[in-house]
């Protein structure tokens, strides 16, 4: 950002074009970092342009979080304009990551609160903590990556077939 | 053929003492419908002694402009004399004012507001921008900073300094999406001691927000488009309406509503022919704290005011 603050979507375009060209021109970087430092406020449209429209681009193939808010007023307008838009943004706060913006639905939020906790989940492991079957976790957390809360890597099971891991971003 | 009388000037009365949007209403039911009939002459008459609420203040000056604009005459006239235009005059409104306005006694040789502008930490002076391109974010800025001096000793400040800014934002720049006018918009904010209010107040002279969404509304089948006008209102401030296929459209007049129920704020609509006065309950504004008058006299524009509430 040129100024301190962010006003407005003609302001919060510019930014948007800074991080997605900064995203492509590193195809390999799954995860990447959105540094909040300096920044004192951000309005709707702003929080709309530069941040919401860019996550939903990159839903499911690359994951971003924001980091470095030192005040959580600055996360006022976009979490309300996150929320509108049904995106979810992680968010990093003295080290703990929190969703801010969309919310998962009712029956998935024991499993995202289940992979924010550790730096990666299976199927398998929410299954037998929550009592359910390991076909009815492994949706679960396919539908939270789906909506962009979790990231989804493959990994060969034990039992040599494919395996996905989970992992909170951020 | 019978001949009609049809009278050529009507007169819009301001009294003595505080003038807020209601009372400005009543002045100018009283005055018929200046903008929208033939009269040809309009005489603003200011009584001594007559104080005006800041959202009051730009909509008069939205009024007088667009008079001159419809190519008729308009006299304004202070009866206190020169004394009474001081404080008008302190907030810049002069400077904003069409030449073609004739003043009496006469218009201030020189602006108080250009001499003392930023001297005075209650009050803010009228900003002008564009109704058709996006706000200027210096604009923004000044608005904010102004706010933040105005509240300087509060220990909320900072959270007033925050939300004030982030509303003058979006509503500035929701003008240049709605107005569909060229002429300009006006903001403004201004701190009453006596109530512990800060009152934020943006004008533009455009069709009206209800006129600009309800077609897009229809194009796109949007079920929004069958409310009536208060239901509308009210969902444009509660959840945020766009008249763009777009989830990230249409935020800004929710956020704004969401920063402005922080202070418990009431939030006064006047639209082309209608005035809605929102006031919120359970952290909202709801269709059931709505009151609303319709068939008023032609002031264009959408004019917004947030009265927030300073504990």
């Amino acid at each position: 950002m040129d100024d301190d603050n962010g006003w407005g979507r003609l302001q919060g375009r510019t930014v948007q074009q800074r991080i997605v060209s900064f995203i492509e021109d590193r195809p390999a970087q799954q995860v990447f970092k959105l540094s909040m430092e300096g920044v004192k406020q951000i309005d709707a449209s702003f929080s709309s342009e530069a941040i919401v429209a860019v996550l939903r681009r990159y839903r499911g193939t690359k994951g971003i979080c924001l980091v470095d808010v030192t005040d959580r007023d600055i996360l006022f307008d976009l979490d309300l304009a996150a929320a509108r838009a049904e995106v979810p943004v992680p968010v990093r706060i003295d080290g703990v990551i929190e969703i801010v913006g969309g919310h998962a639905s009712p029956g998935n939020r024991e499993a995202l609160q289940f992979a924010l906790e550790r730096h990666q989940a299976r199927a398998a492991e929410f299954a037998e903590k929550a009592g359910l079957s390991i076909a009815n976790a492994s949706t679960k957390f396919k539908q939270l990556w789906e909506q962009g809360f979790l990231m989804r890597n493959e990994s060969v099971a034990d039992s040599g077939g494919v395996e996905f891991l989970y992992q909170r971003i951020g | 053929m019978a001949t009609v009388f049809r009278p050529s000037e009507c007169t819009l009365f301001l009294p003595t003492g505080w003038i807020n949007p209601r009372k400005f209403e009543d002045a100018l039911l009283r005055c018929g419908d200046a903008l929208g009939t033939s009269f040809m002459n309009v005489v603003v008459r200011i009584a001594t002694g007559t104080k005006m609420t800041i959202d009051v203040i730009l909509r008069v000056l939205s009024f007088c402009n667009q008079v001159v604009t419809m190519t008729k005459r308009l006299v304004l006239i202070f009866e206190g004399g020169h004394e009474d235009t001081g404080y008008l005059d302190r907030m810049g409104f002069f400077e904003h004012l069409q030449s073609s306005v004739e003043v009496s006694p006469r218009r201030p040789i020189f602006s108080r507001a250009a001499i003392h502008r930023g001297g005075n930490a209650t009050l803010v002076e009228i900003e002008r921008f564009s109704g058709t391109a996006p706000a200027d974010v210096s604009l923004i800025n000044r608005l904010g900073t102004a706010a933040q001096r105005s509240c300087a000793t509060r220990s909320d400040v900072t959270q007033i300094y925050n939300s004030v800014s982030k509303i003058f934002s979006e509503l500035i720049n929701n003008v240049s999406e709605h107005s569909k006018s060229p002429l300009d918009g006006y903001a403004a904010l201004q701190r009453y001691e006596r109530g512990n209010e800060v009152r934020i107040a943006v004008s533009d002279s455009g069709i009206g927000i209800l006129e600009s969404l309800r077609p897009a509304l229809a194009a796109k089948s949007d079920p929004a488009a069958n409310l009536n006008d208060i239901d509308l209102l009210v969902e444009m401030f509660r959840k945020g309406i766009s008249r763009l296929d777009d989830q990230d459209r249409g935020n800004g007049l929710m956020v704004s509503a969401h920063h402005a129920i922080r202070f418990k704020a009431n939030l006064d609509i006047r639209l082309p022919r209608q005035r809605t006065l929102l006031k919120p309950a359970n952290d909202q504004y709801s269709q059931n704290m709505a009151y609303s008058t319709a068939q008023l006299p032609l002031l264009w524009g959408t004019h917004l005011s947030f009265a927030l509430k300073l504990a």
